[in-house]
């Protein structure tokens, strides 16, 4: 043990109830977690704390259940997991935090200091497994350090580019003594973000907005994150151009608005692309990376000629995946609201929008069943009450993005970046606890939701008023539609068969399961399932419900 | 991007917090975005508790800007810039150990005055002998020193800071 504890008064507190103590301090109202040998002396203290704990089924679903909280409550979600397994476990859910910038703190109980380093039972080197998935992380190794460390670490994951931070926690660090006296002292010199944008780039941004015959502004998950979206629509209505959006930017502005052209990349409307790829002349690109999914082809795609205007706040984004003309590093919040003001003293503006918006039908799949999720996601939509809505990764989530538009579900809960099957049943109920007044509904495949399948025990312990959608076609039907497209449809790997009871699935839970197998019964199912108030699988059989409304099911599929 | 440009070498300077694990945070960075380190090399400097890193990276000026934004972003790193020829000095430092007997110590004397080098060891006809200078200096003295017989050999790799304030 250190000299620190044996300093230290007889009556002080040990390292965990320090960071108990400190995590309230810091405004934590839920924690999800699973216990182990190493992070006990934290669920020791947690007892007595005015901190719920929410203990998952499994580290990943904490992890998820934290990101879903923290997109939902806005400040980060905290997830607590032990030492080895538990803390390899957490590893998907900090990467799609990472990829998606969700601020997320991760505290994970490791073997005494003693034994680092000796493969001692369940030691794994977690500071170096999660370096690369994480936007810090730390191993503290004296007691001194601990408090420091988990206030910076709230910090980090909530200021600038937004995103997981991990600190690992040794059980002897937890069970020393720790003094009464925190130190509070954010002491980080080389991390410093930068906020307000450079003003001689804003007015040079604005002055090419202004000289532009055909400007467009394309927005990303940023605007949600940095919550900028009135400052957005200010700017967007102001100056009458049209807006086109990433996977990630959903809720930001409304499906029907006038100027909203639709979403970009391989899933997004061909319209969308083609302005974006063919026509705009100036382009102000702002809380997006322009990852390759959001591009048609291969490599990004602009107008020829085409001014990039690209606001970010994180400046490693800049010049990363698209040239730049003009860069600006800062907030968005910040930056809108400095270009705001200056268009309200001179302000400019087309007498119409250069793009007329025709919202037709949205064509994404020729398989007869997609039109069965179509829908689904226009029923669920029809319903005006405020729901928190997460969706998992596949076709249903492609899907979902284009038809639940009803702004009172948005913006979705979507893995965007990392693309994790099974994010969205634990996001859905980390959403309910940032919001229990409102209503979850996670929309899933049957591939995806069996990922993590396990959490749905949690929305049965807390009565969580939770939807599961779960568009089932027996098959990965994403995966189908790749082997189709560059496989020359040499078809494998994607049946799931029929041999999963969803329904009974949620009942063995203690749960409601309803299987649909008729187009009349969508509606009312998802009424059933929404007044019920009580978490309930609907298993909406496609191939069913497909044969119901007369649709032809391609039987030679597979 | 597109890597386009010839691939270059490049020199960065980065000034990191003293802290365990921080060579571990710039090499996974480096690797895992795929930018090929030639030399790295790393020591403490007259500020306590900060330590600095030379890094000879090679990729085009794109590649560059990316690898120095991403340190960047690591939270324990103060400062990172580039060192070029033409704004900074530059030194690299090689220890050699040869076989020094009748036939080879006249021209090995020579060499180590030619190169201003300085002899650290000889012991049973077995000289260490240590050479420092710019990188192409370095050079030079491995491509002499083929006629000798060289039994062990190590280069620091590049250190450098940039000239004036």
């Amino acid at each position: 043990m250190s000299s620190q504890s044996k300093k230290t008064p007889p009556d002080s507190i040990t390292g965990s109830e320090a960071l108990v103590r400190a995590l309230e301090d810091l405004g934590v109202e839920v924690i999800f977690g699973y216990p182990g040998g190493a992070n006990l002396p934290i669920y020791d203290k947690l007892r007595k704390s005015k901190i719920r704990h929410i203990m998952a089924r499994h580290e990943q679903g904490a992890a998820h259940m934290a990101d879903g909280y923290a997109r939902v409550a806005k400040k980060p979600g905290v997830c607590l997991a032990t030492s080895g397994p538990g803390a390899t476990n957490l590893v998907t859910g900090l990467a799609n935090a990472l990829l998606d910038s969700t601020p997320l703190v991760a505290i994970t109980g490791q073997i005494s200091r003693q034994l680092i380093g000796t493969d001692a039972f369940q030691e794994v080197d977690c500071i170096n497994i999660t370096m690369p998935v994480t936007k810090h992380n730390e191993l503290i190794r004296y007691e001194k350090d601990l408090i420091p460390a988990i206030e910076s670490a709230f910090y980090i994951a909530n200021s600038g580019r937004k995103g997981p931070v991990l600190i690992d926690l040794p059980v002897d660090v937890l069970n020393a003594s720790y003094p009464h006296e925190f130190q509070h002292k954010i002491n980080l010199p080389g991390y410093k973000p930068t906020l307000k944008g450079n003003i001689g780039q804003i007015k040079r941004a604005l002055k090419a907005l202004k000289n532009a015959e055909k400007p467009l502004i394309l927005f990303g998950g940023g605007v949600v994150l940095s919550d900028s979206v009135s400052e957005l629509l200010h700017f967007i209505r102001a100056t009458q151009i049209p807006v086109i959006r990433t996977l990630m930017g959903t809720g930001v502005i409304p499906h029907n608005d006038p100027l909203f052209v639709g979403m970009i990349g391989t899933h997004g409307s061909s319209r969308a692309n083609k302005i974006l790829a063919k026509e705009a002349d100036v382009v102000l690109m702002m809380g997006t990376r322009l990852g390759d999914r959001s591009f048609v082809k291969k490599k990004p795609e602009f107008a020829e000629n085409a001014k990039i205007i690209h606001l970010d706040i994180d400046p490693a984004e800049i010049g990363k995946n698209i040239k730049v003309d003009i860069p600006i590093v800062g907030d968005i919040k910040e930056v809108l609201s400095d270009m705001n003001e200056r268009i309200s003293k001179k302000p400019f503006s087309k007498e119409k929008p250069w793009v007329t918006v025709k919202k037709k039908k949205t064509k994404l799949s020729t398989r007869d069943d997609a039109e069965i999720l179509e829908d689904i996601f226009i029923s669920l939509s029809g319903f005006d009450m405020k729901l928190n809505v997460s969706t998992d990764v596949g076709r249903h989530q492609m899907w979902a993005n284009h038809f639940c538009t009803n702004p009172l579900h948005l913006p979705l809960l979507t893995s965007g970046g990392l693309g994790t099957m099974g994010f969205g049943l634990p996001a859905a109920i980390g959403a309910w606890f940032a919001e229990p007044e409102t209503p979850v509904v996670n929309i899933s495949g049957d591939g995806s939701f069996m990922m993590n399948m396990q959490e749905f025990a949690i929305a049965v312990e807390h009565q969580i008023p939770l939807t599961v959608i779960i568009a089932n076609d027996s098959r990965l039907s994403m995966i189908r539609e790749l082997q189709h497209s560059n496989y020359k449809d040499r078809y494998t790997v994607h049946e799931l068969g029929r041999s999963v009871s969803f329904k009974k699935i949620a009942e063995a839970m203690g749960g409601d399961g309803l299987e649909i197998t008729h187009n009349n019964q969508i509606t009312s199912a998802i009424q059933q399932a929404l007044s019920s108030g009580k978490p309930t699988i609907i298993d909406f059989n496609l191939e069913n419900i497909s044969k119901s409304s007369h649709l032809t099911w391609d039987t030679k599929a597979s | 991007m597109e890597k386009t440009d010839k691939e270059k070498r490049h020199i960065i300077a980065i000034e990191v917090e003293d802290i365990p694990g921080v060579l571990s945070r710039i090499s996974t960075l480096f690797s895992r975005r795929g930018y090929n380190i030639d030399s790295l090399t790393v020591g403490r400097t007259h500020k306590p508790g900060i330590s600095r890193f030379t890094i000879v990276v090679r990729g085009d000026d794109t590649v560059l800007e990316q690898i120095r934004k991403q340190t960047q972003k690591l939270i324990h790193i103060l400062t990172t810039e580039y060192l070029e020829k033409d704004n900074a000095v530059m030194r690299e430092f090689a220890i050699i150990k040869l076989v020094y007997d009748k036939d080879s110590s006249t021209e090995i004397n020579e060499l180590v005055d030619l190169y201003g080098a300085r002899m650290l060891n000889s012991l049973n006809e077995i000289l260490i002998v240590e050479f420092s200078g710019t990188e192409e200096k370095i050079d030079l003295v491995f491509e002499d020193l083929k006629s000798f017989v060289v039994l062990e050999s190590i280069r620091t790799g590049k250190i450098g800071m940039r000239t004036g304030r």
